[in-house]
């Protein structure tokens, strides 16, 4: 699944460390989130929409062809 | 609390090896069971003392940084974390089955006692059992 983290985080101009911090995971889970290795849980999924202020589908790309 | 019973393990640790030396010095011809005790006393002492102290130290440690006490905290509960651990421990897990069921099949052909080969069967059973049971277990649990 793709998302648009990496691009809405610099957008505000936080750090990944920052990020982490503030979700309370790890950066490395950052890193790989923003790289489309790693899909997220949908708690952590809503964590990220909450903490932008924005909704899920506005940060994550859901793409039919993946199934 | 938790750090005394830490120290406690590993003063308990220290106590196992000093009887384990103690035994090996004090029985000059050792007979059935006291020819492997003082060994065993000295292996658990050892292990006793190395994950008591190991625990002691990374509590204070945590204790004296609490900006390191809350990383460990992310890094403990962070969820790429826990599913790789978990990923880790399934192929670990699968190939362990592997290399048992090799080494019962090279035991049998080795024509070790039966006395062997059985509790090791029955253990490698035991674990494929607790395996299945989990997996049940879990499948209601969702």
């Amino acid at each position: 699944m793709k998302n648009r983290l990496e691009e809405i985080r610099k957008e505000k101009g936080i750090k990944q460390e920052e990020l982490a911090t503030a979700l309370e995971v790890s950066r490395q889970t950052i890193g790989s989130l923003e790289n489309d290795r790693y899909n997220p849980s949908i708690l952590l999924a809503f964590r990220i929409a909450k903490y932008f202020n924005m909704t899920i589908e506005d940060i994550f790309i859901y793409e039919e062809e993946e199934q | 609390m938790k750090k005394k019973k830490n120290l406690l393990i590993a003063l308990s640790g220290i106590v196992l090896i000093l009887i384990g030396f103690y035994l090996i010095k004090a029985i000059a011809d050792p007979q059935m069971i006291m020819k492997t005790l003082p060994y065993l006393c000295i292996g658990l002492g050892c292990g006793l003392f190395g994950d008591g102290l190991g625990e002691y130290i990374s509590k204070k440690a945590i204790e004296s940084d609490p900006k390191l006490a809350k990383q460990i905290e992310i890094d403990t509960k962070d969820e790429r974390n826990i599913m790789i651990g978990n990923m880790a421990k399934a192929k670990g897990f699968d190939m362990m089955l592997y290399v048992y069921s090799a080494l019962l099949l090279t035991f049998a052909l080795m024509g070790i006692s039966y006395t062997v080969i059985i509790p090791m069967v029955i253990a490698y059973l035991f674990v494929v059992g607790y395996s299945i049971y989990h997996r049940t277990k879990i499948e209601k649990s969702f």
